[in-house]
């Protein structure tokens, strides 16, 4: 009897403690790490696919499926992987998963694909996904390493569909492609053009500094 | 040098592993890719070239290969007989490379019923304005056994004389594959429709 109320309790401290680590990590890239406003990558399809919140979205889908499956992946392999050739693995585990990404969209979601043309399969060179192997997937078990890769996926998603939303109200006047303004709206076409891209997300990004500061917490910038 | 061995073995193993899998959903995926490209791609040229819902006419498709060119066809069927054909080619010497064309070939009356853009990567605002239907309607009822000239029966855009010059190109492909190989055309389809 005594043993098993130890046992018990040993067990359940020990399950709490995980619990509470995943819950960390979970929440980590949804606000502390989120990409691109707090985890400052990811920045090159963050600019120039978001011209409509469904391309914002249909690009965190994407990302965000190759990096769970790219964290899933190195993190079984961590232990057989030399150090010294991890860099070139990660590459080849990751170009697999995102030519797989393309050939689905290509099958299942053929007009997403045509507009996000290159940047499907430039999803390769994202900083996120090679960041998140090397600093996460290469030292943390498998589950740790998949709920790490939804919980950046998904914070990517949100910010780049966030994003999305704002330059397509203002830069069209529409939201997933439906008209929301009254009938004699003139949207700012440059929204949906490149600088606009610059300024909405220097914008969002400066909001976001401001109201971090404002609860008292450190900067990502500086606390490395 | 133990540990050279495996660095060189776990490389080489992710890579044919990676491989491996890419190819079996490369095989898997292949048709439907396929299906999808017609459908998006295709589909729309075809459906107003032949003035029926392009779901209808995907599945009547050959591709015609001569002189190491895949020419994919489409063709209508009035009364168990093949009326017209929609022949697809790219045309070499565009701004920004080939410019691919249909044209849509009716066989009774020896006549173009007019050409539609597939895929072209001209110069948006210049070379682009070959999408235009005042340079496309130029292509309807001419005969569809002479081959076409710039000046003659198509008039050039002016400042976008390269990408009218590639749809020349491809069009004058159409037409030869009609003229020289009609029948060879005509029984491809003949064994597909035989199954």
């Amino acid at each position: 009897m005594r043993f098993w109320r130890s046992f018990r309790k040993k067990k359940t401290v020990k399950t709490d403690i995980y619990i509470m680590k995943f819950k960390k990590v979970l929440l980590n890239g949804l606000w502390n790490e989120m990409p691109p406003f707090k985890l400052v990558l990811g920045l090159c399809p963050a600019l120039a696919v978001t011209s409509s919140a469904e391309n914002g979205l249909g690009m965190g889908m994407a990302t965000t499926f190759v990096l769970v499956l790219s964290n899933l992946v190195i993190s079984l392999l961590r232990k057989v992987i030399p150090d010294k050739v991890r860099i070139a693995s990660y590459i080849v585990v990751i170009a697999t998963l995102v030519v797989i990404v393309e050939m689905l969209m290509k099958a299942y979601f053929f007009n997403l694909s045509q507009q996000l043309g290159i940047f499907i399969p430039l999803i390769v060179v994202n900083c996120i996904i090679l960041g998140r192997a090397e600093a996460f997937a290469s030292r943390n078990p498998a589950p740790l390493s998949v709920v790490d890769g939804v919980s950046i996926g998904i914070g990517y998603s949100i910010s780049l569909t966030m994003i999305g939303i704002v330059r397509e109200t203002l830069g069209a006047g529409t939201l997933f492609g439906v008209p929301i303004f009254w009938e004699g709206f003139e949207p700012f076409a440059f929204m949906v053009k490149a600088p606009g891209a610059f300024i909405c997300l220097g914008v969002m990004l400066g909001l976001m500094n401001a109201y971090s500061r404002w609860r008292g917490e450190h900067l990502v910038q500086l606390q490395s | 040098m133990r540990e050279i061995v495996r660095l060189v073995v776990v490389l080489t193993l992710i890579c044919v592993v990676t491989a491996g899998a890419l190819e079996i959903l490369r095989v898997q995926l292949e048709p439907r890719i396929e299906m999808q490209e017609d459908l998006n791609v295709r589909g729309p040229a075809l459906a107003s070239l032949f003035g029926k819902p392009a779901d209808e006419l995907l599945a009547n498709k050959v591709v015609f290969h001569h002189n190491d060119v895949d020419y994919p066809i489409f063709y209508l069927k009035e009364n168990g007989e093949v009326t017209s054909l929609a022949i697809e080619a790219a045309g070499k010497g565009g701004y920004g490379g080939d410019v691919s064309i249909m044209i849509g070939i009716d066989l009774k009356r020896n006549r173009t019923l007019g050409m539609e853009i597939i895929k072209h990567a001209e110069t948006p605002g210049v070379g682009s304005r070959i999408e235009k239907e005042s340079f496309r309607k130029q292509w309807q009822k001419l005969p569809s056994t002479e081959d076409v000239a710039l000046g003659k029966q198509i008039a050039a855009i002016s400042g976008a004389t390269y990408s009218s010059r590639a749809a020349i190109n491809a069009s004058n492909q159409i037409i030869a594959q009609v003229r020289d190989s009609k029948d060879e055309i005509l029984a491809l389809i003949q064994k597909k429709e035989n199954g």
